[in-house]
């Protein structure tokens, strides 16, 4: 423990050094650190077994190796069911179900802890290692304030900090001269005493000649700094220091005025770390007034609470958009780089391994199949899983995606796609927007809530347009006026030159033949009573297409430009992988021969590698069929991949429009700028030798 | 510090070193490859599945199935006539052809339980489908349109929920004390106990009208009542199912009850009910005369809740305990 603190105080100042020195002292000064004290978690040959049916052993990881050392960040990558999750629960002790761990090593501070029974376990999880869990929807409990949720991580380690750090201080105060040892220093600024420790600060500005602009300047930046319940004695100090104060006069002052926080302060202060702001007001208000980046902090700074060495963060930003996810994970690695702690980082993202953690490792069925310093093992990628992994993360340095046919395979159809185009050249725009608002009604309110904003664009034949925006700026609404799933408040769709509000009956069906939409959704869009057939089926018997010979020659077809086994008919969607679902609703959808494909969040759900996969098809159908796409998508990266051109959306609004490169190369808007900022590992270069 | 910043080449620590499996022992297989060996499964073949291996569903299917056969075939089972009554055999004990003796009045005991089947039995089904086909119908009614009619709908079950299903029948059976056919107790049974299935099937469609595959179904050209047939409905029939079989028990008990009162079936009329309410005066001579009937009525109610058990734990995976 006292070694840990050491480790701590030199991270922490070697954060505050690094901002003098540069960056390459400090990563040498940790490293020196790190190797003295040897590594925080090894997890050795660790082997996962769960009991499936009939008592059977389902291996869920089998021999996996990895190393944690403090401070550092280190990534456990792979798709789905890859064992990720599954190993660093393992070193929790919180393997789900009938998980259990039947061999192997996990050593944490040096102590053989796989062993270790559920008791012991209580009492490493919130003060030894940190989790911050996937969902931040579902893992905050409803029914109580998070303030709440987050004084009971403090109390359930006795980390009730004020009561236990006052009474030491009192005592630390009662002999004349005060000792200054490490916990006092540790001491938090309590929201009673901070005016007057302001105050004082003030004082001893002016004291040193300091006035005017810079005077406010510099107070300013102290009541933004100084945080009841976070900001700690030495950091005052240090600060009061840099700013010229001498340092007996400056320690004089954090000693007198810094005494220690209350414990609502200190649930403020954490929350404040984890980047909500006005905390104080928050910790008073219930998980469903929060969004979920704000839920994300919350859990955050539970999981923060009690200073672990070691955070797990299990895809803790999967869930939310990208600008919210670069925030966050900006805001967590500059808090856990001042606190010292470890994370250990799992995600299905290469891009965001290769930005935040120095050490990767790439794990698949089960097993590590690579492992090393995270930008060698994803620029020089040895294994093939890897490498594959490395070729379909959709990275911003990756072009548009080349079809099967442009690629030349098939000269004769792109011949026949030409005339297509020629023929079609009259009608050039499928689908128009015209000024498109969409207005709710709220519960409980009375304005108007515009979901959509006066966007207007067009749809050129046999392009992809993709819109783009985060959750909430209406991209969804406008796809589904598109399919006339919902009806414009004001403004137009018009689809071939007709206005779609006014089509009904014979003339509705037909548009609906035309447009087709595939849904985020893969689990939800097919019917789970339905089998694969009649899933397929269904459109063409809707429409009265053929009879049951032929629709069943159609739906084998259907299967096949999907690349899926005919054999797939007779089963039932449960029964499928979220990708093969989705491929399933691309022939269902494909199924009447559309001109337009609405794809609502098609890919996002998926495996990168199945993501891949399933964008190819597209792209592939699109050279072939000269279909056109409306795509929505709040992952650029992918817009890179499959859009001729691009629409941004934000709050309702369109925010820019234009060709994929223009928007790419040149954004014209800050928020275009934003968004792009935030793709993750969107600078790196990976896959250096693919 | 940048991100980038931190990813300048240092030496790697011990432990961390660059490690690349071998591939002979990690093989790749196909992107999204599908396993092709597993049998083909819908909902209703797991279910069917589930239900076959568990053996509250094998006891209680196999006592269902030989009470449907009593209460179809009774003679099979005794040559007796139970409306037969001499008051020479009054409280005789058991011999060869009477194997359960004689009551007060002088009837086999035995060949009123057997013939006492079909009264219970009809009374149960009968209630029973009549009970669904109404309750689904409102309910899948009230949740599909929502709006007002769910309003009015809604409210009409709960007025009905107010009143408690035995006091109502109670009353209603008494203004129709003369008909003596088993079609009264059905309606009445039937007119109380539609609400529980309604909220239930209001609920299911609620829930499953919501779910994508209706959007994407409409995208697709389908109207709404093709939707509500052909998506909706059989979504939600797992949960009616459920209450239907666990329910057909508990009318068998309201059916007895009410023949124990004197105001259900009409005391010409063989029932267990009945026959357990005259049995009761001469419980200090004769328990066994009560015995019987009691036993077959609660024998048929078990086998009916177990059944309704096993059908809720297949159908409904979730709510298994395990």
């Amino acid at each position: 423990m006292e070694e840990l603190d050491k480790v701590t105080q030199a991270t922490a100042n070697t954060n505050a050094a690094s901002q003098s020195e540069g960056a390459q002292s400090s990563e040498e000064a940790m490293r020196a650190v790190q190797l003295e004290h040897g590594p925080l978690l090894e997890v050795k040959d660790l082997q996962v077994d769960f009991t499936g049916e009939g008592g059977k052993p389902v291996h869920a990881v089998r021999d996996s190796s990895f190393t944690v050392f403090p401070g550092q960040w280190v990534a456990i990558v792979g798709e789905s069911g890859s064992g990720k999750s599954t190993s660093a629960m393992a070193t929790l002790g919180l393997l789900p179900g009938t998980g259990h761990v039947v061999g192997g090593s996990i050593k944490f501070e040096g102590k053989e802890i796989s062993g270790y029974k559920p008791k012991d376990f209580v009492a490493l999880r919130g003060a030894k290692m940190g989790l911050v869990p996937q969902d931040p929807m579902s893992n905050l409990n409803p029914v109580w304030r998070i303030g709440t949720q987050v004084k009971e991580a403090l109390k359930a380690n006795n980390m009730d900090v004020s009561h236990e750090k006052r009474s030491k201080l009192s005592k630390a105060l009662a002999d004349a001269d005060v000792t200054v040892n490490n916990e006092g220093d540790e001491t938090f600024i309590g929201s009673q005493e901070l005016p007057a420790l302001l105050e004082a600060a003030e004082k001893a500005l002016i004291e040193i000649g300091i006035e005017g602009e810079k005077l406010s300047r510099r107070m300013a930046q102290f009541k933004r700094d100084w945080v009841a319940g976070s900001e700690t004695r030495w950091r005052v100090a240090d600060a009061l220091i840099k700013s010229g104060v001498k340092d007996d006069d400056a320690w004089y002052i954090a000693k007198k005025y810094v005494t220690g926080s209350s414990l609502e302060d200190r649930i403020a202060g954490l929350l404040d770390e984890a980047g909500l702001p006005d905390a104080a007001t928050r910790a008073r208000q219930f998980p469903h007034e929060f969004s979920g980046g704000m839920r994300q902090r919350a859990l955050i700074a539970i999981g923060l609470a009690c200073r672990p060495e070691l955070l797990i963060a299990d895809e803790p930003t999967s869930a939310l958009d990208v600008t919210v996810q670069k925030k966050i994970l900006d805001h967590l690695q500059m808090l856990t780089d001042s606190l010292g702690t470890a994370v250990l980082f799992i995600t299905h993202d290469l891009g965001l391994a290769a930005e935040r953690a120095q050490h990767i490792v790439v794990m698949y069925k089960g097993q590590v199949v690579e492992s090393g310093p995270s930008l060698e093992v994803l620029q020089h990628p040895q294994h093939p899983y890897t490498k594959r992994l490395v070729a379909a993360a959709p990275s911003l340095a990756s072009q548009r995606i080349i079809s099967v046919k442009s690629r030349g395979e098939d000269a004769s159809s792109i011949m026949e796609h030409q005339v297509n185009a020629e023929k079609l050249e009259k009608s050039e725009t499928i689908i128009e927007v015209d000024h498109l608002c969409k207005q709710f009604k709220l519960p409980r309110k009375k304005e108007l809530f515009k979901a959509v904003d006066d966007v207007s664009f067009k749809l050129k034949r046999g392009t992809t347009l993709a819109i783009v925006g985060e959750s909430g700026s209406g991209k969804s609404t406008v796809a589904n006026m598109c399919l006339k799933l919902l009806d414009p408040t004001s403004g137009k769709v018009t689809y071939e030159g007709t206005d779609i509000s006014s089509l009904k009956g014979k003339d509705l069906l037909d548009f609906r033949r035309h447009v087709q939409p595939v849904f985020q959704n893969p689990y939800g869009s097919l019917d789970p009573m339905y089998s694969i057939y009649r899933s397929i089926e269904e459109p063409l018997r809707i429409h009265h297409i053929g009879d049951k010979k032929s629709r069943h020659a159609r739906v084998a077809e259907l299967l096949d430009l999907v690349k899926l086994p005919s054999a797939v008919m007779q089963r039932y969607p449960n029964e499928l992988s979220g990708g093969q679902r989705q491929r399933i609703a691309i022939a269902r959808a494909m199924a009447l021969n559309p001109d337009v494909i609405v794809c609502d969040e098609a890919v996002s759900a998926l495996d990168v590698l199945v993501q891949d996969q399933v964008l190819e098809l597209l792209n592939d159908l699109q050279a072939e069929r000269g279909l056109s796409y409306l795509f929505i998508t709040h992952d650029l990266a992918v817009v890179r991949q499959i859009a001729d051109d691009v629409v941004v959306m934000q709050h309702g609004k369109l925010v820019e429009h234009g060709t994929t490169d223009d928007v790419f190369n040149n954004p014209q808007q800050q928020y275009t700028r934003n968004l792009l900022d935030a793709i993750p590992g969107g600078k790196l270069e990976l896959g250096l030798d693919l | 510090m940048s991100a980038v910043d931190r990813l300048q080449p240092i030496e790697t620590l011990p432990g961390q070193e660059r490690y690349v499996a071998p591939l002979d022992e990690t093989p790749l297989r196909e992107v999204d490859s599908i396993d092709e060996s597993a049998p083909a499964t819908s909902m209703w073949a797991d279910a069917w599945r589930t239900l076959r291996k568990n053996p509250l569903f094998i006891v209680s299917a196999i006592l269902i199935v030989f009470i449907v056969f009593v209460a179809l075939f009774p003679s099979v089972f005794t040559k007796e006539n139970p409306n037969y009554c001499s008051l020479e055999n009054s409280l005789a004990g058991s011999s060869a052809n009477h194997p359960f003796g004689f009551d007060l009045q002088g009837c086999d005991v035995y060949a009123r339980v057997v013939y006492g089947t079909r009264t219970s039995i009809s009374v149960g089904i009968l209630t029973t489908i009549i009970v669904v086909f109404v309750g689904a119908l409102i309910g899948a009614i009230a949740g599909f349109c929502g709006g007002w009619v769910d309003g009015v709908l809604s409210r009409l079950v709960d007025i009905f929920m107010a009143i408690p299903m035995l006091l109502g029948a109670i009353v209603v059976l008494q203004m129709f004390r003369s008909s003596s056919s088993i079609w009264k107790v059905v309606l009445v049974l039937a007119l109380f106990g539609w609400v529980s299935v309604a909220r239930i099937a209001r609920g299911a469609v609620l829930s499953s009208k919501n779910l994508e595959f209706n959007t994407a179904s409409t995208a697709l050209g389908s109207t709404p009542m093709r939707n509500l047939f052909r998506h909706i409905i059989p979504n939600s029939l797992a949960p009616v199912i459920v209450i239907a079989t666990t329910s057909l028990g508990s009318y068998i008990v309201a059916e007895a009850t009410l023949s124990f009162l004197g105001i259900g079936l009409p005391t010409t009329t063989v029932s267990w009910g009945g026959d357990i309410s005259k049995a009761q005066s001469i419980l200090r001579t004769d328990p066994m005369v009560l015995f019987y009937p009691s036993v077959a009525l609660a024998i048929t109610v078990l086998a009916f809740i177990m059944l309704g058990d096993a059908v809720k734990d297949a159908l409904d995976p979730k709510s298994r305990t395990e």
